[in-house]
């Protein structure tokens, strides 16, 4: 299998019984599982108690503790509401009997209504774009290669930060802006694309707050706190659309970012939001590890 | 509904029925539902209640279930879903007549320094400037919105009729708000009366670019989440701009993203909220 194949295997969970599914683990050389996996397979187990026919638009959710490559991650749906237009899905995701993972999933019957979007900022090609993980990698986080291999389905192309090749934009002092796509193409079903975006939706988010602060990520113990998406718009995402990432404030250890998901003909699919740990290392600690 | 801080404070001081379990008691309203802000407000008060003083609300995410009773006590039941050295979660299920009508999880953090940058207040015309209007009594009772009696509301500008038009943000407005008297000096009760305060007036940058008006009944409206969270401390009784933008709208739903600054500039807050937005000879829900 290349690594699309993978990740759409990553995200194809196993029905354990009604409402509660088992996910599979990826081989990994990190010590805590990736977040976007964790936020991709329970929307996958959300979405599969709710009709074909309700689309997934928004999604809460809190990242509660690391969770742990050696066992199976189990997610435990609750039907919180089933509207005439609105359903309602809760995920617990929880291994060695505790929580690690709160999701909380509306889907929707998909209708007819006023449509407006914010403006695509003018930005480069993709192909103008460096590699995520070798601009990770000169940053000096020691994490790139570990993360290159588990992001091995994701083409990350950077396009620049606030200190580096992007002009200060729209009032935002903490910016960053990169292209992703998977790198090759997906079924067409439709929750396998929200899902593998989802999956890359954690990549880069929570860097956009540091994207001002001249600082090593590996001196900064960073971890997702919550993690929320609003899907405005079907589309692809094995085909290039623009992660564009501003953080309005940062203080007390912790970071806001917002993103918006523009395909590559304008249309905004996706707004993001995502709080973080960023707390700087003392010199000499490791700090208390990635997540609580 | 409350008209001022003390009937607001009332409000949200819930009644201890059990360890983890609260009630939150209702006032007379000419709304056929109760406002979206006060579950919200008195969710948020539940959550804290289970919680060491020592820890601080830092943000809440939320969806509204169904519409609340206004004729029968809230229940609110916090679950524990995480005690950790510098973070605390709890999640709390707003119900009546035995059916959620709301869920918020809160998450709560011991104080501790870290990396500053916020981004700088918009250049604005203050609340007290003749360009600002007021949002008189009359209107608010033509609303039969009784829940704007606690807040004294500006409006500043809104991207309608192309007033104040910028290419890239469609859908935005600016608002000037505070708690109509004072509150206590105590920051929680600041947080809650502002999360009470957040439901207001948000859907308005949604229908800026649309040409109807939430005063006119031109659309159908709901509140389908509410997420906050709160950067710095700040009075929500002093003047505090609510800068919005509604970065789209799609299949009857429309995003709301909203930045909060004090007076002096400080960016004390952010929030987003999505809500049906629906025309309204379409019925409703």
């Amino acid at each position: 299998m290349n690594p699309t194949e993978e990740l759409v295997d990553l995200l194809d969970l196993e029905r354990l019984d009604g409402d509660l599914f088992r996910g599979k683990q990826p081989e990994s050389a990190r010590a805590r599982v990736y977040g976007g996996q964790v936020a991709a397979q329970a929307l996958m187990a959300g979405i599969r108690t709710v009709p074909a026919d309700f689309a997934v638009h928004s999604l809460h959710s809190y990242f509660l503790l690391g969770g742990d490559y050696s066992v199976p991650i189990v997610y435990d749906v609750e039907r919180i509401r089933d509207g005439r237009s609105f359903m309602t899905r809760r995920v617990v995701a929880r291994q060695h009997g505790r929580p690690i993972y709160y999701q909380t999933l509306n889907f929707q019957l998909p209708e007819e209504g006023y449509e407006h979007q914010d403006a695509m900022p003018e930005v480069g090609a993709p192909e103008t774009g460096f590699d995520l993980v070798d601009v990770m990698r000169k940053g000096g986080n020691d994490e790139a290669d570990a993360l290159g291999k588990e992001w091995g389905a994701l083409d990350v192309r950077w396009l620049g930060n606030t200190r580096f090749g992007l002009d200060p934009d729209d009032g935002h002092v903490s910016q960053a802006r990169m292209w992703i796509r998977l790198r090759e193409g997906l079924p067409d079903d439709p929750a396998v694309h929200v899902a593998a975006f989802t999956y890359a939706s954690d990549v880069s988010l929570l860097g956009s707050t540091l994207s001002v602060h001249d600082v090593n990520p590996s001196k900064t113990q960073m971890a997702s706190l919550d993690h929320t998406l609003w899907f405005h718009r079907p589309f692809r995402a094995d085909q290039w659309w623009l992660y564009d990432q501003w953080s309005p404030s940062a203080q007390g250890a912790r970071g806001l970012a917002f993103g918006q998901i523009y395909t590559a003909d304008g249309t905004l699919v996706v707004t993001a939001a995502q709080e973080g740990l960023i707390r700087p290392r003392r010199p000499g600690s490791e700090g208390p590890g990635v997540k609580e | 509904m409350p008209r001022d801080a003390d009937e607001l404070l009332a409000l949200l001081e819930l009644e201890k029925i059990d360890d983890d379990l609260f009630r939150g008691a209702q006032m007379p309203t000419s709304r056929p539902m109760v406002f979206g802000g006060q579950v919200a407000a008195q969710s948020l008060v539940a959550a804290s209640r289970t919680v060491a003083p020592e820890y601080v609300a830092h943000s809440l995410h939320s969806y509204f279930l169904q519409p609340g009773d206004p004729t029968t006590p809230t229940i609110y039941d916090v679950e524990n879903l995480r005690d950790g050295r510098s973070f605390v979660t709890r999640r709390v299920i707003a119900q009546q007549h035995g059916r959620p009508i709301y869920a918020q999880t809160v998450n709560f953090h011991k104080v501790e320094p870290g990396y500053e940058h916020e981004e700088s207040m918009p250049d604005v015309p203050g609340p007290d400037h003749e360009s600002v209007r007021p949002v008189s009594r009359e209107v608010q009772e033509e609303l039969h919105a009784d829940q704007w009696n606690v807040a004294d509301i500006r409006f500043v500008s809104s991207s309608a009729g192309h007033t104040d038009a910028d290419p890239r943000h469609p859908g935005r407005q600016q608002v000037w708000l505070r708690v109509s008297s004072a509150l206590p000096d105590d920051q929680f009760w600041h947080r809650a009366a502002f999360t009470y305060l957040s439901d207001m007036t948000l859907v308005g940058a949604a229908m800026a670019p649309h040409g109807i008006s939430f005063a006119r009944g031109d659309a159908f409206v709901a509140s389908l989440d509410h997420a906050v969270w709160f950067h710095r401390p700040f009075r929500a009784d002093e003047w505090w701009l609510y800068d919005q933008v509604s970065p789209s709208a799609s299949s009857g739903r429309a995003l709301t993203l909203a930045r909060v600054f004090s007076q002096d500039g400080q960016l004390v807050a952010s929030v987003a909220q999505e809500a049906v937005l629906r025309p309204r000879k379409e019925g409703g829900r």
